[in-house]
């Protein structure tokens, strides 16, 4: 049933591995990933105070024009970059906080039905589409950043639940643990020391997919305006609320659009890149 | 199999069901007075009584609770708060631009994404393979609507060769220019990942002991490849349709850029004017075509592969 939650996990043997990234795409990855990044937490130290407000769309009011409401493009650009990231983050950890454990409790338990208790209601969770269930659970919630946090965090729940406990299980049948149960440690004790240990290989491996994931989420959220108050002001909203000036003011969609697409497209390169590279060193030692 | 496909079929009704009862219980989980709650915008006390008796709130939940079930197998949604338009009559109306672009896509996927995979794999390590793989690693889980925004801007503004939106277009189909540049954003995905899943089977297959026993047994070459090799490497792609059911409702983003009258734009229009009504019924459906879809794509997976039993 463990089917991976994306194609980077899939390579099953050393036949299927993709081919061996070369030096132009490692540029090409770290250029990618590296303006947008830089914009995004340097933005907000050098974005200065606002200059006053011009008229709506004026392709001439700064360097890349003005807004839908006269702000000029650029501040905004500088500004509204570092939230979408912080946001993803936030939401990626909180998934491995409540998941990792979840996932260990079921792999750790010798009763099949806690193991189900568990793990089943996070099946019927993942049959909806994430998107689905982000839109279901902002209808009801308050708009703020938080609630992002949280309903990303949901949506990674179940894989993330999943994942900690196929790599615990594998570990939990070892006989050094079936030696630790004898010798009368805790159940936590091993649980978090031995194979709590084990298992942060796997979601150092898993973290990169999740993160990428997590962004994209955020941003279509953000675009969707889910958690947004009326001031909100990142790339994703940018895009959405200026969209209607992009024939005077192409600059104020999309160059915030150009970003999101440069980060994502990066950090999936660079993920991918140091998965391959772990597969390597895992198949040379 | 039978036992399988009856095992598969009872687990999407629980999830179906499951759907319902988190779609009823929205409504619940509203803090305080959901009358009130609904009306936020505009506490007029007649606004609120009329919202109440619409969503029949002055009575016990139970009783509402088995109302919405017993509704659901009436084709009964409720009413929109908004327009006051029975729910069914509103999807029936943004059915056909949401079905259009879906069966199109679904349509183009398959091949595109098959062709792709055993292409880079034939190819392995080569300067084909190169591309495809690293087009489909870069573009995977890049936000649709930033995608789109970017093609718009060069195909549609800065070349002209495309539509920018569908705005004033009667029937999508009349029109096909228009559907261009939806599809490519919402094919990118879905394409990205399966065509990386049959890559990997397929090489995975190529490189198998049946294989190379075909290949002793004299077949040739391309019967090899095509008989043997693939439908193996196809099972877990088709798992993998199952898997990322987000791309269905990567729709609900691509019609709101193109700003395509679909269910897509109908969900996003709801959540933004809490049209509980409205957001229930278009949950049931979403969940219902994603059920459909997952049994259809395990069941196909299945039959390819029979080892590889998808749900437990």
């Amino acid at each position: 049933m463990n089917a991976p939650p994306s194609p980077s996990h899939l390579s099953s043997g050393q036949a299927a591995r993709p081919p061996r990234p070369g030096p132009v795409r490692d540029v090409v990855a770290v250029v990618l990933v590296a303006v947008p990044l830089g914009l995004a937490l340097l933005g907000p130290l050098v974005a200065g105070a606002a200059p006053e407000r011009t008229q709506p769309f004026l392709p001439d009011a700064g360097w890349l024009g003005s807004d839908f409401v006269g702000r000029d493009v650029w501040r905004q650009v500088l500004l509204g970059g570092w939230s979408i990231i912080a946001t993803a983050l936030c939401a990626t950890v909180l998934a491995y906080l409540v998941g990792a454990p979840i996932g260990l409790a079921a792999a750790m338990t010798r009763r099949r039905w806690v193991d189900e208790a568990l793990l089943r209601p996070l099946d019927i969770l993942l049959a909806l589409p994430s998107l689905l269930l982000m839109l279901l659970l902002a209808s009801i919630a308050p708009p703020t950043a938080w609630t992002v946090v949280g309903i990303v965090a949901l949506i990674n729940l179940p894989d993330v639940a999943r994942i900690v406990r196929a790599g615990a299980l594998e570990v939990a049948r070892r006989t050094s643990v079936e030696a630790m149960w004898l010798q009368g440690e805790s159940r936590v004790a091993i649980a978090v020391v031995f194979i709590g240990r084990a298992v942060l290989r796997t979601l150092a491996a898993d973290a990169g997919v999740r993160v990428v994931g997590a962004f994209y989420l955020v941003a279509a959220a953000s675009f969707l305006g889910v958690g947004t108050g009326p001031d909100t002001s990142d790339w994703a909203v940018m895009v959405d609320v200026n969209r209607d000036g992009i024939f005077l003011t192409p600059w104020g969609v999309l160059v915030p659009a150009m970003l999101l697409v440069a980060l994502s497209m990066g950090l999936n390169l660079l993920f991918d890149r140091l998965l391959s590279r772990r597969r390597h060193e895992e198949h040379t030692l | 199999m039978w036992r399988y496909a009856a095992r598969r079929v009872g687990f999407g009704g629980i999830q179906i069901l499951a759907v319902a009862l988190l779609a009823f219980a929205l409504v619940e989980a509203l803090p305080g007075d959901a009358a009130v709650a609904l009306a936020a915008d505009d506490p007029d006390p007649r606004t609120i009584a009329r919202i109440r008796e619409r969503m029949g709130l002055d009575q016990p939940v139970t009783v509402r609770f088995w109302e919405w079930l017993t509704g659901l197998f009436r084709a009964d949604l409720g009413t929109s708060l908004v327009s006051g338009r029975p729910v069914t009559d509103i999807l029936a109306a943004a059915l056909a631009p949401t079905l259009t672009l879906a069966a199109i896509a679904l349509a183009l996927l398959l091949p595109l994404a098959v062709g792709l995979g055993v292409l880079a794999a034939l190819r392995e390590g080569g300067a084909v393979d190169r591309a495809i793989t690293s087009a489909s690693v870069s573009l995977y889980s890049v936000p649709e609507f930033a995608l789109a925004i970017v093609l718009v801007a060069v195909f549609a503004l800065q070349l002209g060769w495309l539509p920018p939106t569908a705005v004033g277009v009667s029937s999508l189909l009349a029109q096909p220019a228009v559907l261009v540049l939806p599809l490519v954003v919402l094919l990118a995905r879905p394409i990205c990942s399966i065509s990386r899943l049959v890559r990997a089977g397929m090489i995975e297959a190529l490189g198998s002991d049946y294989v190379e026993h075909a290949h002793r047994l004299g077949l040739s070459g391309r019967r090899v490849r095509y008989a043997h090799a693939l439908p193996n490497a196809l099972a877990p792609a088709a798992a993998q349709i199952s898997r990322t059911t987000d791309w269905l409702l990567g729709g609900v983003v691509v019609e709101a850029v193109f700003v395509i009258p679909g269910l897509g734009t109908e969900l996003v229009n709801a959540v933004a004017a809490r049209d509980i009504p409205v957001i229930q019924g278009l949950a049931l459906l979403f969940a219902m075509t994603t059920v459909a879809v997952n049994l259809a794509a395990d069941l196909v997976a299945f039959r390819l592969a029979p080892r590889t039993e998808v749900v437990a």
